[in-house]
């Protein structure tokens, strides 16, 4: 097992070389200049050239890159180009906040959206199932803005049980809990919404197998048939699933983090980029790639755990 | 008899910390994800520049809640005189000015420090401001010389509380190099304690500042970007002080909340369209007058809303000194617009590129243009791009029609020389924000700059003015002010008509009642 890890982990250098050049170029390409954007609408063709001197723009592009790469992988990603700051203490800052909010919503979905799934799943075409449709739809069709914005009006602003401003004091885990409520709720809410659908399928899939008809033919009760037999075979498409969308989670709760005011690695990242913070979005992305890898790990590890024959 | 006093003494010990405490911490929302730039002389965005007001003095200052350059007043310099031909001016500073955590006393050779900062191209981003300026020296601790190279329409302008003229630490900057960014040192009230990225930044009050110590304790600047977030944390009580929407439906949904007042203020930021007159078919003044007769500015400030905007009446915004409305400006003629393209060969309508910002308070008035435009036949062919992009696109003279709106140091020679003088032509080694290519009031604009007598001054700028809207380099729309949202609790201890850092100051007279 232990090989098995260091052989995925080195098999992601190269994936991560791939992303630190994509990235590079990428930011590169995209029109916008920091140095305007740091210096304004006043600023003069002297103040441009004396900014990209000091950033070290005013060099050729194949020297930026060596210099790039050089500081990533002694693993000194920079400062911020705007701000001057260290860029993983402003990592390190937000970086808890995310991880709450990933694993918090990743529990809400999980705990509301497989239950669901199993029992639409098993009384199929009947009123729960149409239920559980109907609110999963609903559930993937209001965007976040929108959802939590509604949440904040109710919870927030009516009956005053939470705060608006989600900026948690990492130290105090009361605080922390408390203002993880509704963005976890409303994030967890459209991740329910996602593994009831496939959890739905995957079972009725699983369902209709032969194993299944001979279980429940030998007298097998048809609770442990559907815990033992069908909910075990219809984990793989449920925890692949759950997988990518971790990896879409970390990027994609950034309209969260704006509407109910929390920080995290998505605000940073729009706000680089609205900047042209180069030098941000590069240890940004290299790290949410380095994320990415390791959730995937992770869940292939867990394919390992649910289907023994994975690991042969 | 006793014992009724002994438990009238007795209540009123139990019931004295029951009596509430006014509030002493100041939170404030702003419309950012982060915030910029701590150095001053390097704040250029709204963020930043409200936020550089509150921790720095210059020289000199505009009372807190005016604009108006006739009323500046002594700030760190306690007087000043100048010399007769306007050339040589000399600073007396304030004794005993002490800097945020213990840098001392601030003393001349800070000042000539600042300045010379400022200046220097390395470590300002308004360096252009100081160009006028040959010497600066220290004659004594308290004693500042400057000496021009050329007369300038404001001295005391460039010096006041204001970008360029905020002084820093010269301990302070010398010790921290670059991390001063990160960890300023003002003389104002409130001093820089921490900034905790993607939240927020809080300031402390400064116990020791000159004019008292100030009433609000602390200060929490919250990063909010989402409108509809920091609206509904104002109205639970989590802000005090809310950045408002230039917005008529915002500014009366928000006057309508119990206990709220929306302030709106100086100074407005005047949009208006530069039309590149080197460049076909905006090359041919006819098409350029069409485009102005265009343009139905009453119509643009009733969807604008009027207690937000105002109809704009010249190249330079209402109110700067030197500005005239009187300046033959014409008025919305569709007919007259389709005769002058007619005349100029374009009977069926012609097309014209425009770059275009994706901010919607931008693009939303583009669209509006858009509409008025296509009244005429004129088509406005809008290139929706990302913000930055439409910055570096539009200084690379790539879009003949470039909306922009700014304010500027409220004397028109700014405005001018920024927006009209050969010398800032977008693409050029001088430039700055000259997109239409105008060079037609140089010699007005150049001569107002250095005229010492105030009446030919005013009347060089008036020239200026009216020669940039006869030759139709841009067409004024209108202006937006600034707005701000506030509990009715909160009191600025000053009246507020405008503030040049484009939101509230907070003062050491500041406090919640």
């Amino acid at each position: 097992m232990i090989f098995y890890i260091i052989r995925r982990l080195l098999a992601a250098i190269p994936t991560l070389l791939a992303v630190l050049t994509l990235v590079f170029l990428i930011v590169r390409v995209v029109p916008g200049d920091p140095a305007i954007a740091i210096l304004g609408d006043r600023a003069t063709p002297d103040g441009i050239a004396a900014l990209h001197a000091k950033l070290g723009l005013d060099k050729p592009i194949w020297q930026q890159y060596v210099d790039f790469l050089g500081q990533s992988l002694s693993g000194d990603f920079g400062r911020s180009m705007v701000t001057g700051r260290p860029i993983l203490t402003d990592v390190g800052a937000v970086l808890p906040h995310t991880i709450d909010l990933t694993l918090a919503s990743l529990v809400v979905g999980i705990a509301m959206g497989i239950p669901v799934g199993i029992w639409a799943a098993l009384h199929r075409n009947r009123f729960i199932d149409y239920a559980a449709r109907m609110l999963s739809l609903i559930g993937l069709s209001f965007p976040v803005f929108v959802s939590g914005i509604f949440i904040l009006l109710l919870f927030a602003l009516h009956w005053r049980l939470f705060p608006v401003i989600g900026n948690a004091r990492l130290d105090d885990p009361l605080d922390r809990l408390n203002k993880l409520v509704l963005p976890a709720a409303t994030l967890g809410l459209v991740m329910a919404a996602y593994i009831t659908r496939v959890t739905r399928s995957a079972m009725l899939s699983v369902l209709g197998e032969d194993y299944i008809r001979t279980a429940r033919a030998k007298g097998v009760p048809w609770r442990r048939v559907v815990w033992r037999h069908g909910l075990r075979n219809a984990a793989m498409p449920v925890v692949t699933v759950v997988g990518l969308y971790i990896g879409i989670l970390i990027g994609n709760s950034v309209l969260t983090e704006i509407v109910f005011n929390r920080p995290g690695l998505g605000k940073i990242i729009v706000g680089a980029l609205n900047q042209r913070d180069y030098t941000m979005l590069q240890g940004l992305m290299v790290i949410y790639c380095f994320l990415i890898v390791v959730v995937n790990l992770i869940t292939d590890l867990t394919y390992g755990l649910i289907d023994p024959r994975v690991k042969q | 008899m006793l014992i009724r006093a002994a438990l009238a003494v007795a209540a009123i010990a139990v019931a004295a910390p029951a009596v509430a405490q006014p509030k002493t911490a100041l939170n404030v929302g702003i419309a950012a994800q982060d915030i910029g730039q701590l150095d001053p002389h390097f704040a250029v965005s709204t963020i930043d520049r409200v936020l550089a007001a509150w921790m720095f003095n210059g020289l000199v200052r505009f009372p807190p809640g005016s604009i108006d350059p006739a009323r500046l007043e002594p700030d760190l310099a306690e007087r000043w005189e100048a010399s007769p031909d306007g050339k040589t001016w000399t600073f007396h500073l304030r004794h005993g000015v002490q800097f945020h955590g213990g840098f001392g006393e601030l003393t001349a050779d800070d000042v000539v420090f600042s300045l010379k900062k400022a200046g220097e191209a390395k470590t300002s981003a308004f360096s252009s401001e100081l160009r006028p300026f040959q010497t600066i020296e220290a004659i004594d601790p308290y004693t500042v010389l400057v000496v021009l190279k050329e007369n300038v329409p404001s001295v005391l302008g460039i010096l006041t509380n204001y970008a360029q003229g905020f002084i820093v630490s010269k301990k302070a900057v010398e010790q921290r190099g670059d991390d001063f960014k990160r960890n300023p040192i003002g003389t104002r009230p409130f001093a820089f304690a921490s900034v905790t990225p993607n939240q927020s930044l809080e300031l402390m009050a400064n116990q020791a500042y000159f004019r008292g110590a100030p009433k609000i304790n602390k200060i929490s600047y919250r990063f909010m970007p989402s409108d509809a977030s920091r609206d509904l944390a104002f109205q639970s009580g989590e802000l005090d002080l809310n950045y408002g929407r230039a917005d008529q439906a915002w500014v009366n949904r928000t006057k309508a909340l119990p206990h709220t007042i929306v302030d709106i203020f100086e100074p407005a930021e005047e949009g208006q369209l530069h039309l590149n007159t080197t460049v076909k078919p905006l090359d041919d003044v006819r098409v350029r007058q069409a485009i102005a007769y265009a343009i139905n500015r009453p119509e643009l400030v009733r969807w604008r809303g009027a207690d937000v905007s105002r109809e704009a009446q010249s190249v330079v915004p209402r109110g700067y000194l030197g500005f005239t409305a009187d300046n033959g400006l014409t008025g919305n003629d569709v007919e007259k617009a389709k005769t002058l393209l007619k005349q100029a060969g374009y009977a069926e309508g012609l097309t014209i590129k425009m770059i275009q910002s994706q901010l919607p308070e931008m693009l939303t008035a583009a669209q509006v243009f858009q509409a008025q435009l296509k009244r005429a036949g004129v088509n406005l062919d809008l290139q929706v791009v990302e913000h930055a992009t439409y910055h570096q696109q539009i200084r690379q003279d790539l879009s003949p029609i470039v909306y922009y709106s700014a304010a500027r140091f409220p004397v028109a020679d700014i405005y001018l020389t920024q927006f009209f003088h050969s010398r800032s032509i977008v693409k050029t080694p001088t430039a700055v924000t000259n997109f239409s290519h105008c060079d037609v009031a140089d010699k007005e604009i150049d001569g107002a700059r250095v005229e010492t007598d105030k009446v030919k001054q005013l009347a060089l700028w008036a020239e200026a003015q009216k020669k940039i809207v006869a030759h139709v380099c841009a067409v004024p729309l209108f202006e937006t002010l600034l707005v701000f949202a506030r509990h009715d609790n909160l009191d600025y201890g000053y009246k507020l008509d405008g503030s040049l850092s484009l939101g509230p100051l907070i003062t050491e007279a500041t406090h919640f009642k």
